[in-house]
């Protein structure tokens, strides 16, 4: 369903039935997009809805695999950052991209320096610099500074006049804002705001509601890889937007929640006031014996810092963490996971911290408990395989053997092993990083009827999910950050899609209320 | 990625035969093309006497490599292997100066010194963070120094000790060099170590992907350690065998032993990034290397030109195997 208000004539870029996969994972579906020049275009959508997929098909960073763009009414295709640049799309990635040891003018020349005698002209590249800086609204940077002694704002300009250097008829804004502070964002968009009265087109992606209703002429809603709506700004209340990026139909069965009162007498886990740096703020929290606590809230709020700091992994927290109704130290995760202590850490990337891919099945399993298998730091193989072979059960993980690499498992199944591997400690507390991500449907149940089996023997879960469906189905309570505080909690009946996504982009839940 | 084995139930499948290592199977066979391509040149090559003779020899570079091959498996390397085994031959001598005492003690002080080397690698690497190529560079050099203060700049004319003659050149059984009993021992213990103990378990995982490791609840700082201490300590005890077999210990006894050591667990298969290799991939290098050698040295090949075959020889391996897809 598109009803867009696409004028006759042929717009600037325009994409048709794009598609891309990955893996089994549908991020993008016969999506549709229309860009016109001198008009500041909003992309929303919640998590994993598509924006960084179309995004990065856009830029040139990853190939479509269906469907066409075109550009001025004819087709073009980018197979690099570089082509896309060249004939037009530049991006200002969420990740600052610029080298902080190298001069400002170094870094908005990096791709195609101007060149004399084979040598780079530094003349030249100034001149470059300075235009594009002038453009940018930062004319008081000197091309000759070096990045790394300009404020994170400042840098985000340099980052903005490195895509304009580019000379681009398209700049895409992922997330611009998101590292910058209420002033500077003012600053940003003095220039966004010029730059669209020069007649650029500009794709703005961000989660903050008040810059899109603030910055945009239109807006694109994705969900679930699908442009679902087109609209002009203003058009659309804050309530109806959210409405649009939900509306999607339960898919996964969860299992049924036990009744029972949420506060226990002695909490497994008590946080008190914890921080880290300025990416988590103050964060006070209980989790009982037996409950399972949602993380929600947006990407990249502090959900994840939270757990690395819980498992011992952060250096230089402040407040206090109880075990138990006792004080802990986070030192490392050798002590997290002691037997004392007893907090498991299932990773979010199974890849880099969950596994050694090419280590066989047997030796991946056994790896957190070499100390519980081992006598005198020689390893008993029945005390392992016995081990084992209840969490293969357990957990039906499905192999071909234990001497066969895990890489040769399929991603759910090794997503088995990682949860399997730290299932054999026993742990009390289990902290969960996206534990389903990217995993087919029928593990992802598995899972799920696998942690309310845990909670129901006792075991205390920390859950973060950036899947809200999944956070509703599995959690007796859900902590919502934002900017790296817990903004809000819910639980019960008030643990709806709606309010999580209002409460995730710190939009007033009785503004959505009105609206709906 | 698709499943390999959808719906199989769990089977066991036998421990061996696993497939080996076509590293492991390639280097073998380089060693019987070597035997054959020697026997072609001259016929005493395959003579009994020769083979042993040669199998003595490679149990230095043997012993010295287990610990080498250790480090590797972490991801890292030690650079300190040529001061580090002459460190441990020439303090092996300087006790043996002591009396009764110090010939007793010998062989356990100049381990002892190789250890001292292996710990400021390991704490460089493990604790400071500094990258191991450098850090162990840079104690090669120190330790360089300290040995030239403490002789002066001469060759030491300490002599090493009747034991230390015994172990490199001595026949406990008869036939069978005392030096190849040695390399047999610690091969046996390394081979222990890395496939029956969690020290090993954590190497091979360290070596794989450090962060997983941590995450694991591994000390994996205490781990990188230990291996560090354990090339040192072999490294020396190298230095001890050389040291009894030449009956002295020298200014330059460790320097050809840097190279031919990172390339016997190279040419065995261990990956130079880490994570993979077995020790009978290693023996398997030692034993070409030493061959390699040994031909080139018949074929009265010059020392520039056997330094150019090993460089060659390394760098052929690596393309083969070192970025092969089972890495990724």
């Amino acid at each position: 369903m598109i009803t867009s208000a696409i004028p006759a004539a042929a717009p600037l870029f325009q994409m048709d039935g794009v598609s891309k996969r990955f893996g089994g994972v549908r991020a993008l579906e016969n999506a549709a997009l229309a860009v016109e020049p001198g008009r500041i275009h909003a992309i929303l959508g919640e998590n994993g809805a598509g924006k960084s997929t179309l995004i990065k098909i856009m830029a040139g960073v990853v190939a479509p695999d269906e469907g066409r763009m075109l550009m001025d009414g004819r087709e073009v295709t980018f197979r690099s950052p570089a082509e896309a640049s060249a004939a037009g799309v530049t991006c200002v990635f969420q990740e600052l991209s610029l080298i902080p040891d190298l001069s400002v003018a170094d870094n908005i020349c990096i791709v195609h320096p101007p060149r004399r005698f084979g040598l780079i002209d530094r003349q030249a590249q100034r001149v470059i610099a300075e235009e594009a800086l002038v453009r940018a609204g930062a004319e008081d940077i000197h091309p000759r500074m070096l990045v790394k002694d300009l404020p994170l704002s400042r840098r985000q300009l340099v980052e903005i006049a490195k895509a304009l250097a580019w000379k681009p008829r398209i700049l895409i804004l992922d997330e611009a804002t998101s590292a910058l502070t209420a002033a500077d964002v003012a600053k940003v968009f003095s220039v966004l705001m010029r730059l669209r009265s020069e007649g650029l087109a500009l794709l703005y992606i961000s989660h903050r509601m008040h810059e899109i209703a603030e910055l945009s002429d239109e807006c694109t809603v994705f969900r679930n890889g699908h442009n679902v709506m087109s609209f002009a700004a203003g058009t659309h209340s804050n309530g109806e937007i959210v409405e649009m990026m939900i509306g999607r139909e339960y898919s996964n069965a969860f299992p049924p929640k036990p009744e029972r009162a949420t506060d226990t007498a002695t909490p497994a886990l008590e946080c008190r006031k914890l921080g880290w740096t300025d990416r988590l703020r103050d964060i006070s929290f209980t989790l009982g014996k037996g409950e399972v606590l949602g993380l929600g809230g947006l990407d990249g709020q502090g959900q994840r810092e939270l757990l690395l700091a819980l498992f011992g992994v952060l250096r230089g927290t402040t407040g206090s963490v109880l075990v138990d109704g006792k004080s802990i130290t986070l030192a490392s995760p050798a002590e997290a996971s002691s037997e004392q202590i007893g907090i498991a850490l299932i990773p979010e990337d199974r890849k880099t911290e969950g596994l050694m891919l090419p280590m066989t099945v047997r030796e991946n399993l056994s790896f957190s408990v070499l100390d519980q298998v081992s006598r005198g730091g020689v390893i008993n193989r029945e005390d392992e395989e016995q081990l084992i072979d209840e969490m293969i059960k357990l957990l039906t993980i499905k192999t071909a053997g234990l001497d066969l690499p895990v890489a040769a498992l399929s991603g759910g199944n090794q997503q088995k092993v990682v949860i399997a591997k730290w299932l054999m400690r026993k742990p009390k507390i289990i902290l969960l990083n996206d534990p389903t991500r990217g995993i087919d449907v029928g593990t992802k149940h598995e899972i799920y009827l696998l942690l309310r089996r845990l909670a129901d023997r006792g075991t205390a879960i920390l859950f973060y999910s950036t899947d809200y469906d999944e956070l509703i189905g599995c959690c007796d309570r859900v902590l919502v950050f934002y900017d790296g505080s817990v903004a809000r909690e819910l639980k019960g009946s008030g643990m709806t899609e709606r309010a999580l996504i209002a409460s995730a982009l710190n939009v007033e839940d009785g503004h959505v209320g009105t609206a709906a | 990625m698709k499943d390999a084995t959808p719906e199989q139930p769990l089977s066991r499948l036998p421990k061996f035969p696993r497939q080996l290592d076509p590293a492991i199977s390639t280097a073998f066979a380089c060693i019987i093309v070597l035997l054959i391509l020697g026997s072609l040149y001259s016929a005493s090559f395959l003579s009994p006497e020769y083979l042993l003779q040669q199998l003595k020899v490679a149990s230095f570079l043997g012993v010295i490599a287990t610990g080498m091959m250790m480090v590797i498996l972490l991801g890292q390397i030690d650079l300190s292997i040529p001061w580090s085994v002459a460190v441990g031959g020439m303090m092996a001598c300087a006790a043996a100066a002591y009396g009764p005492v110090g010939e007793t003690l010998a062989i356990p002080f100049g381990v002892a010194c190789g250890m001292v080397i292996g710990f400021a690698n390991g704490i460089g690497v493990a604790y400071l963070r500094i990258p191991s190529m450098i850090i162990t560079l840079a104690t090669n050099a120190v330790a360089q120094g300290l040995m030239v203060v403490y002789t002066g700049g001469f060759s030491p004319q300490d002599s090493a000790t009747v034991t230390m003659r015994y172990l490199a050149t001595g026949f406990l059984v008869p036939g069978v060099p005392n030096a190849v009993l040695i390399w047999a021992i610690v091969g046996a213990i390394a081979i222990f170590v890395l496939t029956r103990t969690t020290f090993g378990r954590s190497l091979y995982g360290i070596g794989n992907q450090e962060r997983a490791a941590y995450l694991s609840g591994i000390n994996t700082r205490r781990i990188v350690l230990i291996a560090f201490v354990s090339c040192g300590a072999l490294s020396a005890f190298g230095g001890t065998l050389l040291a009894g077999y030449a009956s002295k210990a020298a200014q330059s006894m460790g320097d050809s032993y840097l190279l031919p050591s990172i390339a016997a667990v190279v040419l065995g298969g261990t990956s130079i990034l880490g994570g993979r290799g077995s020790y009978l991939g290693t023996i398997a290098g030692v034993i070409l290397i030493t061959l390699l050698q040994s031909i080139l040295s018949v074929m009265q090949m010059p020392e520039a030109g056997r330094q150019i075959t090993y460089g060659l020889v390394i760098i052929v391996m690596l393309l083969l195997y070192g970025r092969g897809p089972a890495n990724r």
